[in-house]
């Protein structure tokens, strides 16, 4: 693809000023938008078939649809901008390389949503994130882009910007809504969805930062000229990171639909020198593993889903041949029992149990029997709780030792602690423990 | 509880004035706490559950639960290194081991002159970067074992905090 649309200011620091964005054409789309109605801004977001790009691929129009009828009320729209799915990193810099396009596309889904208070859910971590998009809103404040009657129009709208803590699980919807309200980040139950009754008790809109910033582009160009850039059903651009393994580790916007393959070899250098792939994990830490053998998969939704993994967050993780499968699936884990927020049994007394017999595994202690141990926990884990952590959790163990079982029983049969890369053999660690 | 200074009280009613509930501010104002006081421990607590009039117990879970708020005190220079998996394929573990031998410190420890701390954490969504480590505010990508001893060297010739 040779046209950029979200990253098309990337390198270029002028972008960071108003002045600099306006004079990119920003904020045109703002313009247009706001001699529209707003219902047929919803209209064209659904026709354009964009899809939330924080993970679940729902369809933004329809989840937009669902905001109920104003009844002069605060109702709000919440930014998604937690961005913790090990692998990703592509929401950082569209808030820290072009800040205004996502708050063009907050200003723009804001007056479609007829809301007028938005916040933006910003990592702990991510200081440059919180102070570039402050800035922002301070400079778009000063020239009537937001505050009361944004351009001249009826319409008003304050942003502003929200500090995580550090919490993976505060990137679950209703999760970042209790954080936001200042508790623990634990997840509610649904029904009542957001939309109905979320931030306050009040009906709530919470979109990711890659799915808000392609809304200025889809009213740019029209929602068919901007889905005809990816798949049937999987339109637009698409931001896809590769890191791990490989010689050129990067986030590359490209259509949606380009196959792992060329992601890596071409868009990622390929592997490291002398090296090959031996697994990928193509959408985020919790989606499915895939082998050396299934690379031809396209990188979208649907595509993806048929090869029984996701496409999640769009990140790819890259592992070689010198790395150790079995000491990577317990990196994993150690993440999520650290991550569940305790709330659930399944996943509290799971990711750490699963978490327990990895440890055990490679310090060289390990039974066969674990392996099929581990995958009977897994299935009391899946869809078993208000979340989907635990899910998140057995899937990578269940298609870890599935696709690659011979590897997990020759290194239990070797009865040795081995590295996480290189082979070595090192001296066994005492037993973690896991989750809270 | 800590009196608030002038300067201190005027930026807890900007962020009070954000929401329209107490306790949601509650996590930026334990950030600011803890900025300026190194430590969001049963002091800073105390001091927002005050400000805010929430019961103390809604403040102290809420630094119980996140990572990033700190009952202890931290060094001046908070040392992250990412741990998770991108990471410590390109070798994390060598560099938080390098660290641990120099600085002499255990993870939530700090150092005797109070220079430094150091923790591993979870994925700090800068994988393109592995290995990974946050000091502060600012992100240091690309390290090995020599690189994470220069910055060491580096931030102690700049003094301060980070």
């Amino acid at each position: 693809m040779s046209e950029l649309l979200l990253t098309r200011n990337f390198g270029d620091p002028t972008a960071l000023s108003l002045e600099g964005y306006e004079a990119k054409g920003g904020y045109q789309a703002l313009r247009k938008a706001l001699a529209m109605e707003p219902a047929a801004l919803v209209e064209e977001v659904k026709k354009a078939g964009l899809r939330g790009r924080g993970g679940a691929g729902f369809s933004t129009g329809t989840k937009w649809g669902f905001l109920p009828k104003e009844d002069g009320l605060p109702r709000y729209l919440v930014v998604n901008a937690d961005e913790g799915e090990p692998g990703t990193f592509k929401d950082r810099p569209l808030m820290e390389q072009d800040p205004h396009q996502l708050l063009e596309g907050i200003i723009i889904a804001s007056f479609a949503l007829r809301v007028n208070r938005a916040y933006i859910y910003i990592r702990g971590e991510f200081r440059q994130s919180l102070a570039r998009m402050g800035e922002a809103i301070s400079q778009a404040s000063a020239k009537g882009y937001l505050g009361s009657h944004v351009l001249g129009s009826a319409f008003s709208l304050e942003v502003s910007t929200h500090p995580g803590a550090g919490a993976y699980i505060c990137g679950e919807e209703t999760a970042l809504l209790e954080s936001l309200e200042g508790h623990k980040g634990q997840p509610r139950l649904k029904p009542p969805f957001p939309a109905l009754r979320g931030l306050f008790g009040r009906p709530t809109i919470i979109n990711n930062v890659e799915t808000l910033c392609c809304v200025p582009h889809i009213v740019s160009r029209g929602a068919e000229a901007w889905a005809a850039l990816g798949v049937e059903k999987n339109g637009g651009t698409k931001m896809y990171c590769v890191s791990g393994q490989v010689a050129k580790p990067g986030v590359f916007e490209l259509w949606h639909g380009v196959t792992l393959r060329s992601l890596i070899e071409e868009q990622a250098g390929g592997p490291l020198p002398g090296r090959r792939v031996k697994a990928v994990i193509p959408g985020g830490s919790s989606s499915p593993v895939l082998t050396a053998d299934e690379l031809d998969v396209r990188m979208d939704f649907d595509s993806l889903m048929r090869a029984g993994s996701m496409l999640g967050s769009a990140a790819v993780i890259v592992m070689d041949d010198s790395t150790s499968l079995v000491r990577a699936l317990h990196n994993l884990t150690a993440f999520y029992s650290h991550e569940s927020c305790g709330q659930c049994t399944p996943c509290r007394e799971g990711t750490a149990w699963l978490h327990k017999i990895l440890t055990k595994i490679v310090n060289g202690q390990g039974a066969i029997a674990d392996l099929d141990r581990m995958n009977s926990i897994c299935e009391a884990m899946v869809g078993k709780t208000i979340c989907v952590l635990a899910d998140a959790c057995a899937f990578p163990v269940q298609s870890f030792t599935r696709k690659f079982r011979p590897e997990f029983e020759e290194y239990i049969r070797s009865g040795k602690r081995w590295s996480l890369t290189g082979w070595r053999e090192e001296p066994p660690a005492p037993l973690a423990g896991g989750g809270r | 509880m800590t009196e608030l200074d002038a300067a201190m009280k005027s930026r807890f009613d900007q962020v009070r004035a954000l929401y329209p509930e107490a306790q949601a501010a509650v996590i930026p104002l334990l950030h600011l706490m803890q900025a300026s006081a190194g430590t969001a421990g049963p002091e800073a607590q105390r001091t927002v559950a005050e400000y805010l009039g929430v019961p103390l117990v809604k403040v102290h879970e809420v630094v119980s639960f996140y990572t990033m708020l700190d009952e202890k005190p931290r060094g001046r220079h908070h040392i992250m290194v990412c741990k998770t998996l991108s990471c410590a394929l390109r070798g994390s573990q060598p560099v938080f081991d390098a660290l641990v031998r120099e600085l002499g410190i255990q993870p939530g420890q700090v150092t005797a002159d109070g220079a430094f701390s150091l923790e591993a954490v979870e994925c700090l969504g800068a994988c393109d970067m592995g290995a990974a480590i946050q000091v502060g505010d600012r992100l240091y990508g690309q390290m090995d074992e020599e690189k994470a001893l220069r910055l060491l060297k580096q931030l102690r010739a700049e003094g301060g905090a980070s």
